[in-house]
């Protein structure tokens, strides 16, 4: 259940949205000291919005729409620093720990929810349990993992209804949260975590008032949280009204006084609307847009442009499923007949980075060329390197692709690169859906290359690796397993100070050159679009609006 | 008797070509108007051209395809690339030439099918009448009741193409439900002109003389009640060839790396704003074959249907 719920929910970020959802974005909505642009305080604007997948739960909530919303409207422990990504507090006024293991979590006083009450302690040891327990079945359940007694919240039971009988979860508590008094509470993990402090400031950890246990059902409608903006009122199908919450005891408050999400079915819709100042942001520009650059013809000074925590990668498939790809020099060739470059430039317009490892370069920790020559379009040593391994032995090489988002393009430019400069047959093979897509890979049924992207969750050097390329881990789709990878990265786990754990992540990393397990190809860009009457519009590196920044003209 | 008038009446004909005068049979005196048409010389020219595309492309292209530059993608019309480059970096005149077989394809094969399995089951109703006509006549008003494009849309979205699927298989497919959906319109026009040449003197003499319904079928009433069906089926392949196009571009017909118009012109389409090239030459083409065999099947009604006259 928690394997799949992850990596559907991070794949559907990057896949259903074309580019650059922020299906995991978390944090709140900028930093007010840090505006530099002018405009006034007050009046309205409408944005981009589309159909939230869920009720408006923090826990349930790993996609975009719903994302967006819950970020203005929430507040957390940290706030994720809008320019670039770092952890700042925010509802909690420290978190300490001397071993990575024991976290004591000191909150400030008096932070208020929209409904009035005090945000305490308790309020996030419960949500933290609603979220863990297996019956609640909340997506983002799979995030209070690392925490001890976990294992226990989860339903044991198989098929169709796992917390039928005997499978029912032991607890509904986690024994590693404990309230000390109103304003302090520890954590407890089953392992060592060096970047805790970091992952709080994801969507699913922030605090539920007292009133969301009486009625759930009621909150998913008009969620209550501590943020900066409340939630008045969501039409579906049409729009979610959001106003300012005039008692915001945070320190990243907006300057607008309404944000209105007009949902759109098409991103092509949105932007017309906003080249008509019928919308004032839209946070995704259409493909047929992006094509020479028309948006910034379209809409000049009224665009911009930022990296954003995703990386998409081409994995091979598990040994044992296909062994025509097992040989490392195998994929180091292919990786190298891939011309990254000019596929950006011809299919992605610019709005991709060639990849040089395997972490994105907005995180905390990335370093450079970690990929070496291996990720440089060589198509003469590619060659060479393809005949060192003795040819390719399957026949043709197969790049298997989701066909419900747009990924046909680049997956036939990819193959035709691959063709060229290997003279191995390469076909872009579309399967018909996300969910048939990732069913075939998570049932080992997949053959040949096949595609992947990672969104970020939390802005740390370890969310690229460990969750992907650790041996069993929940999206290490190509069973990718070395000893020596592992030992590394739970030495970086341990590791109280974070450049000494940040040098043991990108150790690591190094060794994923060697094997290559996943052919990085390119970081993504967030391009956003806006109407004539706002200014201030800035991109967090989770590609979603700043609304601390954003202003009217 | 009846051989021999026919007969006699082909004699004549040919006597009567020779002297530009006296009786005609019907097919006779269509070739006739026909051939004094331009629009038909315009449409068989037409047809050839695209028929010949189809059978051999390569005299018209040594251009491979499948072969992308895709640093040269998008490029406008040139000296090197007749018609530009599409978005792979793809030659878009090679494309355009490659892609007529399967439209070609499909509009024959839909085209016969639909004339085989509609006028057979015309000329059953028609001819045999009673309980069989009464059966025949309401299930092809339950197949005509299903939309063309609808009824397309449905099938192929139930039987996906699979990706090794053979190229022959994707055609066939796209052939076999326009067929399962096209008949009816020709069965009902089978039925009707059936009936109307059944109770000619000749047939009745046929009858008389002890032919075989069989043989009644095939030397008196498939000749002389043929000629409408012929007219609506020129006419419908190309709304075949269109159909395929349709369901092309919404990525259920023909499937990649099949090449076909209705394909091109999809992947065109997010290119429409900033290189509308890359859409034109397929939608050109596709629409100049589709016109000519309309064009073609209006001369052919005009040569047949003597009230135009």
């Amino acid at each position: 259940m928690r394997g799949t719920a992850r990596t559907v929910a991070m794949f559907a970020g990057i896949s259903a949205t074309a580019l650059l959802a922020a299906a995991c974005g978390g944090g709140d909505s900028g930093n007010a000291a840090n505006t530099s642009a002018g405009g006034k305080t007050g009046g309205s604007i409408t944005v981009r919005g589309c159909n939230p997948q869920n009720p408006l739960v923090p826990s349930n909530t790993t996609e975009t729409c719903g994302g967006n919303v819950l970020d203005a409207s929430t507040a957390k422990l940290v706030h994720y620093n809008a320019e670039t990504a770092a952890p700042e507090n925010d509802i909690a006024e420290s978190i300490t720990t001397q071993d990575n293991q024991n976290f004591t979590i000191k909150l400030v006083k008096g932070y208020k929810f929209q409904d009035g009450t005090e945000v305490k302690a308790k309020n996030f040891v419960d949500a933290w349990n609603y979220a863990a327990y297996g019956p609640n079945a909340q997506s983002s359940g799979y995030f209070m993992e690392p925490i001890e007694g976990y294992a226990d919240t989860q339903c044991t039971g198989e098929g169709d209804d796992p917390c039928a009988g005997k499978g029912k979860a032991k607890t509904d508590k986690m024994t590693g949260l404990k309230v000390v008094d109103d304003h302090t509470f520890t954590v407890k993990t089953s392992e060592k975590v060096s970047n805790l402090p970091v992952r709080l400031g994801y969507t699913a950890f922030a605090p539920l008032p007292d009133s969301f246990f009486k009625d759930p059902k009621a909150y998913g409608e008009k969620p209550v949280g501590a943020g900066p903006y409340k939630v008045d009122s969501w039409t579906k199908n049409s729009e979610i009204k959001l106003s300012k919450f005039a008692d915001y005891s945070g320190k990243f408050g907006g300057k607008v006084d309404n944000i209105t999400f007009k949902i759109y079915q098409d991103s092509d819709a949105a932007y017309n609307d906003v080249i008509a100042n019928q919308l004032d942001v839209t946070d995704e520009v259409p493909s047929s847009a992006q094509i020479d650059d028309k948006y910034k013809t379209d809409l000049p000074d009224r665009n911009a442009q930022k990296a954003v925590g995703v990386i998409q990668t081409i994995t091979f498939p598990p040994t044992k499923v296909d062994p025509n790809y097992a040989d490392p020099k195998v994929r180091q060739a292919i990786s190298m007949a891939i011309d990254r470059d000019t596929i950006i430039k011809q299919i992605f317009n610019n709005t991709r980075k060639p990849a040089t490892g395997w972490v994105s370069p907005v995180v905390d920790g990335y370093k450079a060329d970690q990929c070496g020559e291996y990720c440089k379009y060589d198509p003469a040593k590619a060659k060479a390197k393809l005949a060192e391994a003795g040819g390719f032995k399957g026949g043709k090489i197969t790049l298997s692709y989701n066909a419900d988002a747009s990924h046909k393009g680049w997956t036939e430019a990819t193959c035709n690169s691959i063709k060229s400069a290997l003279g191995v047959d390469c076909v872009a093979t579309p399967v018909v859906d996300f969910s048939t897509f990732r069913t075939q890979i998570a049932n080992q049924k997949m053959k040949g290359m096949f595609r992947t992207g990672w969104q970020m969750d939390y802005p740390s050097i370890e969310n690229f690796l460990a969750p992907i390329y650790k041996t069993g881990a929940s999206s290490n789709d190509g069973h990718y397993s070395n000893p020596a990878f592992d030992k590394l990265l739970v030495e970086a786990a341990a590791a109280t100070d974070p450049a000494e754990a940040n040098k043991k992540y990108q150790e690591a990393e190094a060794l994923l050159a060697n094997d290559m397990p996943a052919i990085p190809m390119w970081y993504s860009t967030a391009t956003m679009g806006w109407s004539d009457k706002v200014t201030g519009v800035k991109i967090t590196a989770f590609g979603t609006i700043d609304f601390a920044s954003i202003s009217l003209k | 008797m009846t051989e021999a008038t026919t007969i006699a009446v082909g004699q004549e004909t040919h006597v009567a070509e020779a002297s530009e005068g006296g009786a005609r049979s019907l097919a006779s005196d269509a070739w006739r108007q026909l051939k004094k048409n331009p629009i038909f010389w315009v449409s068989v020219v037409l047809i050839a051209i695209f028929v010949l595309m189809a059978a051999v492309p390569q005299l018209f292209t040594s251009t491979d395809p499948t072969e992308a530059v895709l640093k040269d993608a998008r490029m406008r019309p040139n000296a090197d690339a007749w018609f530009g480059r599409d978005i792979q970096g793809y030659d878009i005149y090679a494309r355009t030439i490659y892609g007529a077989r399967a439209s070609i394809l499909v509009g024959v094969f839909t085209t016969l099918g639909t004339v085989i399995l509609g006028s057979a089951l015309g000329i059953i109703a028609g001819f045999s009448g009673g309980w069989a006509d009464t059966l025949v006549s309401r299930i092809t008003d339950i197949f005509l009741a299903i939309p063309l494009l609808l009824g397309g849309i449905l099938f192929m979205a139930t039987f996906p193409n699979n990706a090794d699927s053979p190229y022959i298989v994707v055609v066939l497919k796209v052939v076999l439900a326009l067929t399962i959906l096209g008949w009816p319109s020709l069965t009902r026009l089978m039925r009707s002109s059936v009936m109307q040449v059944k109770p000619n003197d000749y047939v009745q003499a046929a009858r008389a003389l002890g032919a075989s319904p069989w043989r009644i079928i095939r030397s008196h009433i498939l000749p002389n009640a043929m000629a409408p069906v012929i007219v609506v089926a020129t006419i419908n392949l190309g709304v075949y060839i269109s159909v395929e196009a349709t369901l092309s571009f919404l990525g259920i017909g023909l499937t990649p790396p099949a090449i076909s118009w209705g394909v091109s012109i999809s992947d065109a389409l997010v290119a429409l704003r900033t290189t509308p090239h890359i859409l034109l030459f397929p939608s050109l083409f596709l629409s100049l074959t589709v016109l000519a065999f309309i064009m073609l099947g209006d001369a052919v009604r005009d040569a047949f249907d003597p009230k135009t006259r």
